[in-house]
């Protein structure tokens, strides 16, 4: 649009020129064209005295917004709840207690005569897997001795780290076998699982 | 019962401190069982045992094993108290709101209006739910846990619920030995190489994983006086312990292998090799 203007203005006023000598009051630096955009600072305004003064604010005033900001920064973030740790509220709904029948006299002897012959079993089944391991490994500390009084190469070699040996992976027992060439059902699921972020 | 991966078998890194003289060396021929006299003294220019290499190829449980009536009991009674101590469940309130709601539909003055959350005439109760949920699980037909006495001593499928114990037929000497596959070992070799190449001697191809380079026991024993050489006095087995990765169902032959369970192998081994070997085959 500017150069529209000027463009204009040329033209008006070589059309003019020509026609008064008023116009000719127009080409002098005094006075600027009434068509011509103002682009440009007025420079007959009083000389800048804010320069030192204005960088200062503007520099105080962005410093106080950072301490600002870094007071608000400061807050220690929210902690991430343990779902684990919360009882959700179904727990404590009454509508789900259940009606628990009294035991008699009886069943309360055999619960805790029950109870008294598990600990014994479950302590002498202890002492039978300990015994065995205990044994296993006097077996393999006298290999080892006889080992290094046969040679001290292979006895190196011997108590040096395994490095295939891990990561080791088995497949555990189940309950039945697993069935040869079975194709398992798609199993598919709904994640609900929430995602703190911090 | 929920299937749990990654059993790892504890590394037991045994590190000989002072040095003890090793209890009750054993002196054994094979042949006879007579012991004679110690012979503490290893020979004065290299020794005069020629070592061998063994492994103990073990084949882990499949299948968990069936329960004790004690722990029939005891997990019956576990379930009960569990049962008595928890709150109702959300398909347990379902039945009984059902069961309520069938109640309340068969007294005269019904007025369907009045329930809420009656949703449209089509109703899926609870009870419907699990005859559905009964009827999918009979469709599927699990294998079954104990094959019976139909595989004989060779088939590695036969106890699925114990761990088996590969043995070999082998000639020593002159006789023909159950025990465990064994290699003489070569200069230049370490132990548990010797022990993985009697596992490649096998004709099964089977993969197992070795657990440590360190043997797991060991048997000594002498040769005959007539077959004594010069230098070789008798053999050191080292044994080394594998586990199988992978079942593999290759037939062996039936007089020549055989997996064993842990109280079935006094019925293959000679008793003083049986002593030793029983330390650190594990039943558990």
């Amino acid at each position: 649009a500017g150069i529209v203007c000027r463009t204009l203005s040329r033209v008006v006023s070589s059309q003019t020129s020509c026609c008064s000598s008023v116009v000719s009051v127009r080409h002098s630096h005094w006075f600027t064209s009434i068509l011509s955009p103002k682009t440009s600072v007025p420079l007959r305004a009083e000389p800048k005295k804010k320069k030192k003064v204005d960088p200062r604010r503007e520099q105080m005033m962005k410093e106080r917004l950072k301490k600002k900001l870094k007071k608000l920064e400061r807050v220690p973030p929210e902690l991430i709840p343990i779902e684990d740790f919360i009882t959700t509220a179904k727990c404590f709904d009454e509508t789900r207690v259940r009606e628990v029948p009294k035991l008699s006299f009886e069943e309360t002897e055999r619960r805790a005569l029950l109870l008294k012959h598990w600990s014994r079993y479950k302590f002498s089944q202890h002492q039978a897997e300990m015994a065995e391991i205990k044994e296993a490994l006097e077996a393999q500390r006298q290999a080892l001795e006889e080992l290094k009084i046969e040679s001290e190469d292979l006895y190196k070699a011997a108590i040096g780290p395994d490095t295939d040996l891990f990561p080791f992976q088995h497949q555990g027992p189940c309950y039945t076998p697993p069935i040869p060439n079975y194709e398992a059902p798609d199993g598919k699921y709904n994640d609900i699982t929430r995602v703190y972020t911090q | 019962a929920a299937p749990f991966r990654c059993i790892y078998r504890p590394l037991w890194r045994v590190i000989t401190g002072s040095g003890r003289l090793t209890v009750g060396m054993r002196n054994i021929s094979f042949t006879e069982n007579h012991f004679s006299a110690t012979n503490h003294k290893t020979a004065s220019v290299g020794s005069p045992w020629t070592l061998h290499g063994a492994v103990c190829l073990q084949r882990l449980p499949v299948i968990s094993q069936d329960r004790n009536p004690i722990e029939e009991e005891f997990s019956g009674l576990m379930q009960q108290m569990e049962l008595e101590r928890s709150l109702l469940s959300d398909h347990e309130l379902r039945l009984l709101e059902d069961a309520a709601r069938m109640s309340r539909k068969q007294e005269e003055d019904y007025d369907s209006d009045e329930e809420e959350d009656y949703g449209d005439k089509e109703i899926v109760t609870a009870q419907d739910l699990e005859d559905a949920w009964e009827q999918k699980l009979k469709q599927f037909h699990p294998a079954q846990r104990s094959n019976g006495d139909k595989l004989d001593v060779s088939s590695s499928e036969r106890c699925l619920a114990d761990s088996l114990v590969l043995l070999i037929k082998q000639d020593v000497g002159s006789q023909k030995v159950w025990l465990l596959p064994q290699v003489q070992w070569k200069a230049g070799e370490t132990l548990r190489q010797t022990a993985e190449r009697a596992l490649a001697h096998l004709p099964a191809d089977v993969k197992a994983t070795f657990l440590g380079n360190a043997p797991c026991g060991f048997y000594k024993y002498k040769y005959p006086k007539d077959i004594q050489k010069e230098g070789s006095v008798g053999a050191k087995v080292f044994f080394f312990k594998a586990v199988m990765c992978s079942p593999n169902h290759l037939p062996l032959e039936k007089n020549s292998f055989a997996w064993v369970k842990k109280d079935e192998l006094k019925d293959f081994l000679t008793p003083e090799y049986l002593k030793q070997v029983n330390r650190f085959i594990m039943s558990l």
